[in-house]
């Protein structure tokens, strides 16, 4: 790119500076300091290119982070032993009255559907429990708080109008949230019978 | 060698700025945005003028990053995408003034007696920076982009859609400008050497 050299043969350039002198101007200029641009500049290119559609979304971050929390939810609680069924075992747990399940027409639903039809049947289960005792176990509520507080996260993302989760992720809060819901009912049905001694 | 050539930015960040990652623009901006900026200020020397062209330079990065192949460092592509924003502004502003690229010097006459006044305060610093000011704004650029960015007069032309002759005059008259200042300086750091005197001699 450069030419230089190209000086030392041009006999304009030769009669308009000597070599020191082109010297000097070059280490002059290029000591120049450069000048910071004004803060709001950045700020104004980010809202063109976001309007313009050039970058990602501004929450594709923040849904890996919640897809990620969920699983990690998920290994947290494995640790700490919290009793949940698995997600196809029929619950074994005696209730007051007999669970009533949603009929699903006998036809295979997609993995997604089907968690959310298994989520309503555990919701409705929940309901027809009988109210919680005034006197709990302090351990036994905390863990019941949790369960709760974590189903209400995952009820936040699923629900999020901006977090475009695509159909795996959702699959796995669907899944978590089954899970945890699972949990709830044991532990929930687990006191209804303690009542009824 | 020119500030752009001096500035790195890993790979990494690249790649992510070319799948629309804000956050590795924004460090690409951060990292280059000064370079660029200064480049736009002296060419147009009015700071208004050179942070739109810092934005348009920026958007045109933003929206072209995809096809960047690295076959070139980083900083080149974006000096050039830069001067280019930075040269098109000064064609349209002559074009709309209805002038001539060679104009200019006329008006710099007057300009020339601040900066012999300029030149004579600073005796023994060089204050390039007002001297650069008052040359004609094309003859700015051709200074910048041949003895500072390292083009050669065949592309200063392309860019400015002239000839090669166009840029070297400019380049010359810039020169015998800027001249005197550049003689104390040379003076000063006893740097005039005897082969000047002969050339300035056979001029």
């Amino acid at each position: 790119m450069t030419d230089h050299s190209s000086n030392s043969s041009d006999p304009a350039m030769k009669c308009a500076l000597s070599s020191a002198e082109h010297d000097a101007l070059r280490r002059g200029l290029r000591n120049l300091d450069d000048t910071l641009p004004p803060r709001a500049v950045w700020q104004r290119i980010e809202q063109q290119a976001r309007a313009e559609g050039l970058f990602e979304p501004r929450h594709a971050g923040l849904r890996k982070w919640f897809a990620g929390a969920g699983l990690a939810a998920a290994v947290v609680l494995a640790v700490l032993n919290i009793p949940f069924a698995p997600l196809n075992d029929d619950a074994r747990v005696e209730f007051p009255t007999e669970p009533e399940y949603v009929a699903v027409d006998g036809e295979e639903l997609p993995a997604l559907n089907a968690l959310m039809v298994r989520s309503r049947q555990i919701e409705k289960n929940l309901r027809a429990l009988p109210e919680q005792p005034s006197l709990v176990r302090a351990s036994t509520a905390a863990t019941i708080s949790e369960l709760e507080d974590q189903v209400a996260a995952i009820d936040f993302v699923l629900a999020h109008p901006d977090l475009r989760l695509s159909p795996e992720q959702q699959e796995i809060y669907w899944r978590e949230r089954v899970r945890l819901m699972n949990s709830l009912l044991h532990l929930r049905a687990a006191q209804a019978q303690r009542m009824s001694f | 060698m020119s500030k752009f050539a001096d500035i790195q930015i890993d790979p990494g960040i690249v790649r992510r700025a070319v799948r629309g990652d804000a956050r590795a623009h924004e460090i690409i901006y951060r990292a280059f945005s000064p370079a660029v900026y200064s480049v736009c200020l002296r060419f147009t020397r009015v700071p208004a003028h050179a942070e739109d062209l810092l934005q348009d330079t920026f958007m045109e990065i933003i929206r072209s990053i995809g096809g960047f192949r690295g076959d070139a460092p980083l900083g080149a592509w974006i000096r050039r995408v830069a001067v280019s924003k930075a040269l098109m502004f000064l064609r349209s502003a002559w074009v709309k003034r209805g002038q001539s690229l060679d104009d200019g010097w006329e008006e710099t006459a007057a300009a020339e007696a601040d900066n012999s006044r300029c030149l004579a305060r600073s005796e023994q610093a060089i204050d390039l920076d007002a001297a650069l000011a008052a040359l004609p704004a094309v003859s700015r650029a051709v200074v910048w982009l041949h003895d500072v960015e390292g083009f050669t007069h065949k592309e200063i032309a392309e860019l400015l859609g002239r000839t090669e002759s166009f840029s070297k005059s400019q380049l010359s008259r810039a020169y015998q400008r800027l001249r005197p200042l550049l003689t104390a300086e040379a003076a000063a750091s006893g740097k005039v050497s005897a082969m000047r005197a002969s050339v300035l001699s056979s001029c």
